[in-house]
């Protein structure tokens, strides 16, 4: 594989560590960068991410980020990978500690998995479980159409109402657990621990 | 529907990795002997989770171990917990800027229970694994055991689990004493001291000596993980083929590779 050049945005929440672990083992050098103008010229975004919409969010527009990002995916058409809070912050907003407005790549709103909705199952959804890919995904490439992936989290999108290519895992209810569209690409779960199956998915989006 | 795992534990003492069993450790080799004699990359792709804990006699030397699970999680693409002496906020973040996704805890649960909330508001419950060492006294009632099994703890084991399921743990790790290390396979009477209403996963360890050990843990409804701390039981392709046996046999692991 080439030598893709891959910046991962450091904002400051969540463990970049292991990220970058899996880049380099597929053959990456990435940079971790919490510079505007940097992040508004990268090739390629990681946007990571474990913790609170609301203070993500904050952290993002105090820094300037959140433009940057912008810029690099809407105006230089530049390709990212959202990860569990990474691709919710791609939402159009949160309901988490409070109403939050997103980047809004992703047309759709995050919200909390409701009793009603998962019955008997735990919240926070901790642990791998099976994701249901479309055969037009690129991410999916070279993946089985199910295909077991590593979850944490309490929050979600649903698939109704979102135009894209997109993988759902049930939890009581279908979510959405992964999303592309032209240069956009989102993970619920987390492909840098999903051993195999999210080196594959790693390698498939550095490709694209 | 969400799956069951396979866990891996090492045990570290001073930077070495040791082998267990009732407790008392020995010697295998460091993390350079780890990596080249044991072929740990390949291991780690026939795992759904890692712990790692630091087991060392005396004092602990934190950035030692920290620096050793960085190495380590660099080629471990599961999740990894890790622990040993952890009694404060800051030790866990150490642990977790180290390539821990979560923190496992033991002694500090019982000089103050509050310490696993602490945690849970800083980290988050999905951060916290409560290890619990557990071993039957002579009236056969289960006690626990802190500081690497050297103090028995006031209070049954059953009285322990309760007040944990109650707590913001992410779940819960529970190890016999007795099996530790001897290849007898689990002690499934652990299992009955757990509430009916337990809701928190539970890693079952100590006592594996073969697949059908593991077999028989993840068979059992109570349980959502197993543990092995054996570097040789499943040396060179032994874990990579207890996976595909377990996986064969029906059990609900995640499955790897396209």
């Amino acid at each position: 594989m080439s030598n893709p050049k891959i910046t991962v945005v450091d904002y400051g929440m969540g463990n970049l560590w292991s990220v970058i672990s899996a880049l380099r083992h597929l053959g990456c050098s990435p940079l971790t960068s919490s510079d505007p103008d940097e992040i508004a010229r990268a090739d390629t975004l990681l946007l990571p991410g474990v913790g609170s919409f609301r203070k993500a969010m904050i952290a993002l527009q105090q820094t300037g980020i959140d433009q940057a990002i912008t810029e690099a995916v809407q105006v230089n058409g530049r390709k990212i990978l959202g990860i569990c809070l990474g691709m919710q912050l791609m939402g159009l907003g949160s309901s988490e500690d409070g109403d939050t407005i997103g980047l809004g790549f992703i047309n759709s709103t995050v919200t909390k998995f409701t009793f009603e909705e998962i019955g008997n199952n735990k919240l926070p959804h901790i642990g791998f479980d099976s994701v249901h890919s479309h055969s037009a995904s690129h991410l999916f490439k070279n993946l089985r159409k199910t295909t077991d992936f590593y979850f944490v989290h309490s929050y979600r999108m649903l698939p109704s109402g979102i135009h894209g290519t997109l993988a759902t895992c049930h939890y009581g209810i279908e979510f959405l657990a992964a999303y592309e569209r032209d240069n956009v690409f989102a993970t619920q779960f987390h492909p840098e621990k999903s051993q195999a199956n999210g080196l594959m998915l790693l390698k498939n989006f550095l490709e694209v | 529907m969400l799956k069951k795992r396979l866990v891996f534990t090492l045990l570290y003492q001073h930077g070495y990795f040791m082998l267990s069993r009732n407790f008392r450790l020995q010697k295998v080799g460091n993390l350079k002997w780890l990596q080249s004699n044991y072929d740990f990359s390949r291991i780690s792709f026939s795992i759904d989770e890692l712990v790692v804990l630091d087991v060392s006699r005396g004092q602990r030397k934190l950035d030692d171990f920290c620096h050793a699970l960085k190495e380590l999680s660099q080629g471990c693409f599961v999740p990894v917990a890790a622990g040993g002496g952890v009694n404060s906020v800051d030790a866990a973040r150490k642990l977790l800027r180290s390539g821990a996704d979560k923190v496992v805890i033991n002694s500090s649960i019982y000089n103050d229970i509050d310490f696993v909330s602490q945690l849970a508001s800083e980290f988050g419950q999905q951060c916290v694994v409560a290890s619990m060492d557990v071993k039957s006294s002579l009236d056969g009632i289960y006690r626990v055991w802190s500081d690497c099994g050297s103090v028995c703890r006031p209070g049954t084991a059953a009285h322990w689990i309760n007040q944990l399921s109650e707590a913001p743990i992410g779940e819960l790790y529970l190890n016999s004493m007795e099996r530790d290390g001897t290849g007898q396979g689990y002690d499934l009477r652990l299992l009955d001291l757990l509430p009916r209403t337990m809701t928190k996963p539970v890693i079952l360890a100590g006592g594996v000596g073969n697949a059908s050990h593991l077999a028989t843990g993840l068979a059992d409804r109570r349980v959502d993980a197993v543990a092995t701390a054996h570097l040789f039981n499943f040396v060179g392709d032994g874990l990579k083929q207890a996976r595909e046996a377990l996986i064969s046999s029906g059990i609900n692991l995640p499955v790897w590779g396209s």
